[in-house]
């Protein structure tokens, strides 16, 4: 069940003109609620929408359509210093921090950047910038050091240490481990975890990789085509997923078994480009239930019980 | 028609590690040693490494970044960027032929017709203005020596071969209106254009969605099942070596750690490493426990390599003789080595 929500989204919406005067639905009516605490995670392959969603939520974009409540305020339209208020609350993780960062900049000027631009008085921030380095486990001494000197482990630490700068509650993770080695990933998704549970954070955590996601969700929201085709509690998303397509995803992931014969799902072939979104049910071109209804009709969620939900007409059919 | 070489052929030079001669293997590499020349100095990116690859085998070459992996496949190909790398000792022996002393001609000749090559990044190896069409074509023809109207034909059946859906308009497009998917097709039926006997595959599917991911391996397992192409697939990604490789070749920091079975190295495996990499991976079918078991610190610079085993620094194992000097692949179990000193206490553990 869903803890009370710290970010309410309603129908949600952002279309963008693409070349050749085609529209492109990146995110076309998306509703979800996001407990205090805990961790939302939104998977989907690319140009799902995931990354643009994220972005809205924290209002690095502006939707056309739909609500963000953001701790009961309305924010989807905010703006100037309104926006200010409520951005210093939400931050956002890259999946390569290092690209985003100025080389000329220090640790310790990168990790206080968010502060100076926030006001923080320069003691105040030297202070804060003592404390978040040995919280997200880089030693003191690398505050007078470049980005260039880091492997991606650590400059994925500094991403994280800045994000943390202004003490947000909500935290948009997108791909934050999937740039990074097998052995590294481990440690950074472990500092995610401790952080959130001493800090009491709340995390959207933006991934195409089902382990990861398996260990740190709550809950899990699976986006298809600028939609959520279904989202539910962690462990009915992975022990009984009832959308044919997060089915086809689940199934998609190689096993760590070899003495297990390959299960081979059904070749899907590749995704319809956010573009041409098909009519009726965006899935049907892909998937081997689609009937007549769904070729014709959108389907609406489904509710399933304990805020499990799947948009698909035949879910009932479907064994669970 | 699978290539089996035949049982009377014997290994000229059995491994380092005592192993006992197999049939003539397809590649041979013994003492691979790659030095790079940079601003920073000289380093080793590949020490003394020694492996074999037998017709129409899979095998997995999994490590993270600086393990040399990749210095290796392009190496193999002679392929190294002139003004960096180069390699700086050991043999590749590939049907007889010993690919470090061959000259460039060819060297060139080799490559692409009888071994194929797939990277990550299929448009880095397309060329954007050209037609899918006109690059196999020209393959072809330079290759093969066909004629137009014969090259086109091939080109089409190629297309069809991996199931590219209707290779005819697919031949008429760019690069770049295909998916990633569609031009890493595109790319596997270049590679296997010519009939090589070794396919090297690196990181093939690491830039795709796990849906795509997922029809790419089916067909690279349907193409070595008919053509009977030994494959040498690099990766990151244990799921993926799980599900493909027959054997795995697990680096670290320029050296070969641990080689066995891919059964084997899944069940049990010997280098602290590798245990290590396995424990390390969050589970799919299961609950982890809440704190992942992560390997500590991260690989050394290879400006600052650290004396003995190169990873001691991070092993839970390492005792004082691990600092001393760099241990040899030693056998662990029939058909798997590792080096490590420490082996008999890792395989207890």
């Amino acid at each position: 069940m869903v803890a009370p929500p710290i970010l309410r989204v309603r129908d949600l919406s952002l279309h963008y003109a693409a070349a050749g005067g085609r529209k492109v639905r990146a995110v076309d009516g998306v509703s979800f609620e996001v407990g205090r605490g805990e961790t939302l995670a939104l998977v989907g392959e690319s140009g799902c929408g995931k990354t643009t969603t994220g972005r809205l939520l924290v209002r690095l974009a502006r939707p056309d359509a739909g609500s963000i409540a953001f701790d009961g305020a309305e924010i989807a339209a905010a703006e100037g210093e309104a926006l200010r208020g409520y951005r210093r609350r939400m931050q956002l993780v890259f999946q390569d921090p290092g690209s985003a960062f100025n080389p000329r900049m220090t640790v310790a000027a990168l990790v206080a950047e968010p502060m100076h631009l926030a006001g923080v008085p320069r003691a105040a921030r030297a202070a804060r910038v003592a404390e978040l380095l040995p919280m997200v486990g880089l030693p003191a001494e690398y505050a007078g050091r470049f980005p260039h000197e880091f492997s991606g482990g650590q400059r994925q630490r500094i991403g994280i240490a800045r994000a943390l700068a202004l003490r947000p509650d909500f935290v948009v993770l997108d791909e934050p481990v999937s740039a990074l080695d097998v052995s590294v990933q481990a440690q950074v998704v472990n500092l995610l975890v401790a952080l959130q549970q001493e800090f009491g954070l709340t995390y959207l955590f933006i991934s195409h990789d089902l382990r990861v996601v398996r260990h740190v969700a709550t809950r899990v929201a699976v986006m298809y085509l600028g939609r959520i085709v279904e989202i539910g509690d962690k462990a009915e998303i992975y022990r009984r997923p009832r959308h044919p397509y997060t089915r086809a995803l689940l199934a998609a992931v190689p096993s760590h078994r070899p003495d297990v014969p390959a299960r081979l799902p059904a070749d899907l072939g590749e995704v319809t480009s956010a573009d041409a979104v098909p009519p009726g049910c965006r899935f049907h071109p892909r998937c081997p239930h689609a009937a007549t209804l769904c070729r014709e009709v959108d389907p609406m969620p489904t509710a399933l019980g304990g805020g499990h939900e799947a948009a698909c007409h035949r879910v009932g059919e479907l064994a669970a | 028609m699978a290539r089996e070489p035949s049982s009377r052929e014997r290994s000229a030079t059995d491994l380092p590690d005592g192993s006992a001669p197999g049939p003539v293997p397809l590649l041979s590499v013994r003492n691979l040693r790659v030095t790079f020349r940079t601003t920073r100095g000289h380093f080793d990116a590949l020490h003394d490494v020694s492996f074999d690859i037998a017709g129409g085998q899979v095998l997995g070459v999994v490590g993270e970044s600086g393990s040399g992996k990749s210095v290796m496949a392009l190496a193999l190909m002679r392929l190294l960027p002139d003004d960096a790398g180069r390699i700086s000792g050991g043999r590749i022996a590939f049907r007889g032929r010993d690919l470090t002393s061959i000259d460039e001609a060819a060297m060139r000749a080799v490559r692409g017709r009888e071994i194929g090559m797939i990277f990550q990044d299929p448009t880095t190896s397309l060329n954007p203005i050209l037609t899918v069409g006109h690059q196999m074509r020209e393959g072809l023809r330079l290759h093969l020596g066909l004629g137009r109207v014969a090259a086109g034909r091939r080109a089409e059946e190629l297309l069809g071969l991996v199931r590219i859906p209707s290779p005819r308009t697919a031949m008429g497009r760019y690069p770049h209106e295909l998916s990633g998917g569609m031009r890493q097709r595109v790319m596997i039926a270049m590679a296997i254009a010519c009939d090589p006997t070794l396919l090297i595959a690196d990181e093939p599917t690491t830039a795709l969605d796990v849906t795509t991911q997922a029809g790419i391996l089916d067909l690279l397992r349907d193409l070595r099942r008919q053509l009977g192409t030994a494959i040498m697939l690099i990766t990151h990604d244990l799921g993926v070596v799980a599900e493909f490789a027959d054997e795995v070749q697990v680096m670290y920091a320029g050296r070969i750690v641990e080689r066995a079975p891919v059964r084997r190295l899944f069940a049990h495996p010997a280098h602290p490493y590798t245990q290590g990499l396995l424990h390390s991976m969050p589970a799919l079918e299961e609950e982890d426990p809440p704190v992942l078991p992560a390997i500590p610190g991260m690989v050394a610079s290879p400006f600052a390599m650290p004396d003995g085993c190169p990873f001691h620094p991070r092993c839970a194992l390492a005792a004082d003789a691990c600092r001393d000097a760099v241990p040899p692949l030693r056998p662990a179990a029939p058909g798997q080595s590792a080096a490590c000193l420490r082996l008999e206490a890792a395989m207890a553990a």
